[in-house]
């Protein structure tokens, strides 16, 4: 789905990525973990298309991600950013609503009512469909703008592919489980994602491959079971941990300390 | 289906009550019709009927109703360019004259003005008719640029350093076109007061047409950008995964607006904060939602221009309140009442 090369990105002298490899296959769950500023975001905003810099090549589906046509390329694949604006004089179902907007002129049709509706009851927000924006508080703006950018991907093609970038910041406990579940059911179905994550044990139960990072390299690719090896995350992370297994579902399981 | 439907309600509502205050408007003024009613006159003049009298003809068709149509027309341009630049820069103080566009044009016509007729005649005849409405546009091109380079980096607007250049340049402007004023002679001191005080008396219909070949392209290609001003409040690397081509949008509003602001200028003079009262009245009632407040603001710039313009000209009779007055007598609170709410908010 995804390939990209020997990937650099320098700000001035300084190397934030160094010849980092990323491959995703259809219906990958893919988490990028690792401390902060590994180089997580960089890397995640590169395989975007966000930053051009330098020569690398982004092959997506086969085909060279510059050479998409904007409009085309945005019903194949969305973004979650991490830092959102604060400030959005709006409703929330306006806000939603954008994500439709690669799929109508003017008027939204009867299919992105369906689909906003759909993704604003699973996010949770649909009771706060009429309120404005800038009244919501951190986790409800999160939640609205996952159901803006999974709205964007409700379309009949196949093999999608969804960037998130810490999409479970601020979110409580019960919508961190709801926000992962709705990615695990997306990538179920052929699509793929590409997850920024903190919490390397939701990593472990939802995601089908990790990518550590440490200073802009990458320290180990594989399945949680392969990369979250208690020596991998004692150098990483620089930091001590134990790693048994998951007494329900017997994924590893990190404790740290 | 409903938001939209609406959307066309308001619009045809008022389309309607611009239709109505237009004809209200033909009706008003110094010159008696020998007790006709200017539509029967009008009515008249488009039968072609030999009876009419040329001067009844000339003050209805030339004087008045030419400046009715140039008051809807000069208002509407003002009210979209603000609303256009509001999206742009994502603030709601960025019009055409606060951040210096109507400076900058104001500049080169004036500069036209007095030293035009030195090179005027080495330029080609289709350039010497049109000189005054080019070097406004290149004026306000020109500044829009400068603040956009200064104002803004990585997508994000600074506020302050938009509202500061937007100083410097009217700084800059005044000083250039005060210069101007004490060197030119009486012919060009009537054009250059005429600019910096702002009046539709001017009016005629080869203005008119030129001003609704501006309006029709500039239409056509910015109010349909509604959903790409709403997505540009996301941050622009969030509009383009939208698939909304960013480069190409701000391109687009940057030439679209100074073309438009500097027609107006050419044309009318400086006629202050329409592009601030307009967007602010429709923020009220829509919020920020671009996909009404801009096809909205089309109207109701026109609705705001031509009423002030009415009573600018009907209210001292027989002579004339310059219309900027009643313009900054709105604008100004509006202004306040906009900082007021930003300081809120921080």
């Amino acid at each position: 789905m995804l390939k990209a090369r020997q990937i650099d990105y320098k700000h001035k002298e300084f190397f934030i990525l160094n010849d980092v490899d990323v491959t995703l296959d259809y219906g990958d769950f893919l988490a990028i973990v690792g401390p902060n500023g590994a180089g997580k975001s960089s890397l995640l905003s590169i395989l975007a298309n966000e930053v051009k810099q330098g020569q690398q090549k982004i092959m997506f589906k086969d085909k060279d991600i510059s050479e998409w046509e904007v409009r085309e390329l945005s019903l194949h694949k969305a973004k979650f950013s991490q830092h959102n604006s604060n400030e959005i004089p709006l409703q929330v179902k306006d806000v939603v609503m954008m994500g439709r907007y690669p799929y109508f002129d003017s008027q939204p049709r009867k299919e992105d009512f369906e689909a906003m509706n759909k993704l604003m009851y699973e996010t949770d927000v649909y009771h706060l469909k009429e309120r404005d924006y800038n009244t919501l508080s951190g986790g409800e703006k999160q939640r609205v703008h996952l159901s803006r950018v999974m709205a964007q991907l409700e379309n009949e093609l196949e093999q999608k592919l969804v960037f998130l970038d810490e999409p479970l910041n601020n979110l409580d406990v019960k919508h961190q489980y709801k926000a992962l579940e709705i990615i695990k059911k997306f990538t179920q179905n052929d699509n793929s994602a590409i997850v920024v994550l903190h919490d390397l044990n939701l990593a472990a139960q939802f995601a089908d491959k990790i990518l550590l990072m440490k200073s802009g390299k990458v320290s180990a690719y594989g399945t949680p079971e392969e990369v979250f090896t208690s020596e991998n995350i004692t150098q990483a992370y620089n930091f001590p941990c134990t790693i048994c297994p998951h007494p329900v579902n017997s994924n590893p399981m990190i404790i740290f300390g | 289906m409903k938001a939209q439907n609406k959307l066309y309600i308001y619009l045809t509502i008022s389309a309607l009550l611009l239709v109505i205050l237009a004809i209200a408007a033909l009706y008003i003024g110094v010159y008696d019709f020998n007790g006709v009613s200017p539509f029967t006159v009008l009515g008249q003049f488009i039968q072609g009927d030999p009876n009419l009298q040329l001067s009844d003809k000339y003050v209805l068709w030339d004087v008045r109703a030419s400046r009715i149509i140039m008051a809807i027309l000069v208002g509407s341009m003002l009210a979209v360019s603000g609303t256009s630049l509001q999206g742009l820069f994502k603030n709601p103080l960025a019009t055409g004259d606060l951040i210096g566009l109507t400076s900058g044009a104001t500049l080169l016509a004036a500069i036209a003005i007095v030293l035009g007729g030195h090179f005027k005649e080495y330029l080609p005849e289709m350039v010497q008719f049109s000189l005054t409405g080019i070097s406004a546009f290149i004026g306000a091109l020109l500044a829009m640029l400068l603040v956009y380079r200064i104002s803004t980096s990585g997508g994000k607007t600074n506020v302050v350093m938009m509202l500061l250049s937007g100083v410097a340049i009217t700084a800059i402007g005044f000083s250039i076109t005060g210069f101007l004023i004490y060197i030119s002679k009486d012919e060009q001191l009537r054009d250059l007061t005429f600019w910096n005080m702002g009046s539709l008396a001017a009016a005629t219909w080869t203005k008119n047409i030129v001003l609704a070949i501006v309006i029709v392209i500039s239409y056509t290609i910015l109010l349909p950008k509604g959903k790409a001003l709403n997505a540009m409040m996301l941050g622009e690397k969030d509009a383009q995964h939208l698939g909304i081509n960013v480069e190409r949008l701000k391109k687009q509003i940057v030439i679209l607006t100074a073309l438009m602001i500097g027609t107006c200028v050419a044309f009318s003079g400086t006629i202050g904060f329409v592009g601030l009262i307009v967007p602010y009245i429709l923020r009220l009632l829509f919020k920020s939602n671009y996909t009404f407040i801009l096809p909205l603001s089309a109207i109701f710039g026109s609705i705001l221009l031509l009423v002030a313009d009415t009573f600018s000209r009907s209210v001292v009779q027989p002579s004339e309140l310059p219309i900027g007055i009643l313009t900054a007598l709105m604008g100004g609170p509006i202004f306040i009442a906009i900082l007021i709410k930003f300081k809120k908010s921080f």
